[in-house]
């Protein structure tokens, strides 16, 4: 058995049935095995998509993807979806064709230092050596991404290694055993039992959840928690779907762009519950200020996510489920009603002080009424700029998932993301909603997307800017925009029609109903195209 | 403060370079590092000495401990361990003040390892301030050439 088709085995023993690449010479063998094998090739249009796909297929199977590249510049171009990974947390493994052993390092055609080039970008990364190597190597790749703080892992193999035979019969390993890394962390019981009795003391608790939960799989685990003891909850960015937005405790998404509400709910807190978010710079812009407030509990997988951004804590390091679990069943005080109505009272007098056009299409009513009429499960896939800001602002959370890049905010996310969900899940409605701006980035899917017949649905908020830069030059350059207008190109019909895709547009508000109907009705993958005023804004 | 790391690491390549980027990355100081093999040839020990705030400090500690390749991660408190550095230096000389500097090394227990008309090639070693302190003695007869190892340091317990 050859190193490539050894690489394809490994891939059937994890269970992968399908992968996203682009090839080149330099992963040819691999991509001869997988001809040869059951999995399926899925061809992007520019290897930053293979990335994203599998970050997309990743989310929603909350199990590792696969995506493939070759060297040097289908490597590299993969880079920023790895970054985008990492940043968000997302288990990807990506592989990457490299230049024959031997003349690493000497700045032959198409090399790339790949493992060096990514080696913040990545939780893990390995240069093959020896085919031998490869069965541990893919187990280690599957189980670094999957557990602990999840993340993608790049395994890079040279050609030689990919065409040279195995010494030994080929076995995939049952478990791994790496000296360096043991994820399993137990619940320490000790600081359990601190944090009890810091709700016992607190009077106004407050749960902020992240990204993690949802990573750890632990959404339901917080919903029964926070009922069971009356505890409002409040979300990151990436942490929105871990509560129903209709839920009596949920109280928004907090930060530089969330709801002035569910701000001020941490300002009133007394004690908050951070559970799987770092707290970067757009959460809370001073997390030191907080910790002289209030007390702060600080739970996640992480360990150096603690303190990392925010002073002393109670910190307790473990799985949110685990966690979760344990807390249920200690005797915690069961809040106070007069906290919830506390905020549901800052909530109904805090009044958005926006005024949007009313000459097209305002993307708040848009993104309530989109998210409203989608189905109960469905995903819900978030672009970058003003359009994600509005759209984390007014999705309506049902049963389904909101999927953005919180993390890195890499432009043209959405389109190859929710491509992967859909892949994954052909019976769950995913919808990618993105800027004019973003679109172009990544419009090339629509070919991926209409050749493999994956019914994804796409809808552009076109306002002809990038409309978050624009923005920031009005508040912060008196509105001088520079390098910011998108014009009217392209045609968006006409790109539909290149396509061969159904076309729906609207400018007022009085169609929007009708066209939302007509797109989510569409069985086919379609494009939608709204026209938001450039003046309207996101604070 | 001063935060002092022994550092077990897969002997791998790469790791190096690794360490060193998690340092560079994160903005990190590196006062030294001396790395060399263990007993176990397929791991390797670290000394990192590195100035922070506490905080600092402590997410060194938890992001060494993030990495793969890091087996493992002991912080040493300098009261509660042996800290040594080892140099070689070129001390300038002339016939006129040599016996002086030979004295100053019998005094110090600096090892003269060459003598030649122009200079002694002396190797010291010490904990760390003994080594600045030598340093500032013979400052004066002029510095040639200096090499030093970095700190290496063992918890006493
Ligand atoms: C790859 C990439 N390049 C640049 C940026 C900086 N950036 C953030 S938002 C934005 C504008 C996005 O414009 P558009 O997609 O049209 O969305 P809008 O803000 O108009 O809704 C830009 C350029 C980015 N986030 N990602």
């Amino acid at each position: 058995m050859t190193g490539a088709e050894a690489m394809v085995k490994c891939l059937e023993a994890e269970g992968i049935t399908r992968v996203f690449g682009y090839p080149g010479v330099a992963i040819a063998p691999f991509y001869e095995g997988l001809y040869n094998s059951s999995i399926e090739h899925v061809l992007v249009r520019q290897e930053q998509n293979a990335g994203h796909a599998a970050s997309g297929y990743a989310r929603l199977s909350r199990k590792p993807a696969v995506c493939c590249v070759t060297s040097g510049p289908g490597a590299t171009n993969l880079i920023t979806a790895l970054a985008t990974c990492y940043a968000d947390s997302i288990p990807i493994i990506a592989i990457s064709g490299q230049v024959s052993s031997e003349l690493l390092g000497r700045d032959v055609f198409q090399e790339a230092d790949m493992t060096g080039a990514t080696r913040s970008f990545v939780k893990h990364s390995y240069l093959v050596k020896d085919p031998d190597d490869l069965p541990r190597i893919f187990k280690e790749a599957f189980y670094i991404a999957s557990t602990g703080r999840k993340g993608p892992v790049l395994i890079d193999v040279p050609i030689d290694v990919q065409n040279k035979k195995l010494s030994r019969e080929f076995k995939y390993p049952d478990e791994v055993n790496m000296r360096g890394y043991k994820p399993e962390v137990k619940v320490n019981l000790q600081q359990i039992k601190k944090v009890v009795a810091a709700l016992d003391k607190a009077k106004k608790p407050l749960i902020c959840a992240g990204g993690g939960v949802i990573l750890g799989d632990g959404e339901e685990h917080i919903r029964a928690f926070c009922e069971k003891f009356n505890i409002p909850v409040v979300s990151t960015m990436m942490g929105i779907g871990v509560m129903p937005k209709k839920h009596p405790l949920y109280f928004g998404m907090l930060g530089n762009n969330g709801k002035p509400y569910a701000n001020k709910a941490v300002g009133r807190s007394d004690l908050l519950i951070i559970v799987g978010a770092r707290l970067a710079d757009r959460a809370i812009p001073k997390p030191e200020n907080l910790v002289r407030r209030v007390g702060v509990i600080h739970i996640d997988i992480d360990t150096a996510e603690i303190g990392k951004n925010m002073g002393p804590t109670i910190p307790l390091v473990g799985d949110v489920k685990d966690i979760f679990e344990a807390l249920m069943e200690q005797e915690i005080p069961v809040a106070d009603q007069s906290w919830i109505d506390e905020l549901e009272e800052v909530k109904h007098s805090t009044v958005d002080p926006r005024v949007f056009s009313d000459k097209l299409v305002n993307p708040n009513l848009l993104v309530q009424m989109l998210s409203e009429k989608m189905d109960d499960n469905a995903v819900y896939v978030a672009d970058v700029g003003q359009n994600q800001l509005w759209s984390a602002d007014n999705y309506v959370m049902k049963n389904g998932r909101f999927m953005t890049t919180g993390g890195m905010g890499t432009m043209g996310y959405s389109i190859p993301a929710a491509m992967g969900a859909k892949m994954y899940d052909p019976s769950v409605q995913a919808v990618a909603v993105c800027g004019d701006g973003s679109f172009q980035m990544s419009m090339n899917e629509l070919a991926t997307i209409r050749v493999n017949q994956v019914p994804v649905k796409v809808l552009v908020m076109k306002n002809r800017f990038l409309g978050l830069v624009r923005e920031y030059q009005y508040n912060t350059y008196d509105s001088h925009y520079s390098g910011v207008r998108l014009y009217d190109w392209p045609r968006y019909d006409k790109i539909a029609e290149a396509y061969e895709m159904p076309f729906f547009s609207c400018s007022h508000d009085a169609d929007l109903e009708k066209t939302l109907d007509e797109f989510l009705a569409c069985p086919d993958a379609c494009l939608m195209v709204c026209d938001v005023d450039s003046e309207d804004r996101v604070k | 403060m001063k935060g002092i790391f022994s550092v077990l690491v897969e002997n791998k390549e790469g790791v190096l370079s690794a360490i060193s980027g998690l340092f560079a990355r994160r903005g990190y100081n590196i006062d030294s590092l001396a790395v060399g093999e263990t007993d176990d040839r397929s791991v390797s020990s670290m000394t990192i000495v590195s100035t922070g705030d506490q905080r600092t400090i402590d997410q060194i500690e938890k992001q060494l401990n993030k990495k793969v390749d890091v087996i493992k991660v002991r912080r040493l408190d300098e009261a509660k361990s042996i800290s040594l550095e080892m140099m070689l230096v070129k001390v300038s000389c002339t016939p006129a003040n040599r016996s002086s500097l030979i004295e100053l090394c019998q005094i110090t227990g600096a090892k003269i390892m060459k003598v030649s008309p122009k200079f002694l090639l002396l190797e010291y070693h010490a904990e760390p301030e003994g080594v600045e302190d030598f340093i500032d003695l013979i400052k004066s007869y002029g510095i040639l050439d200096i090499q030093r190892t970095g700190t290496i340091s063992l918890s006493k317990t």
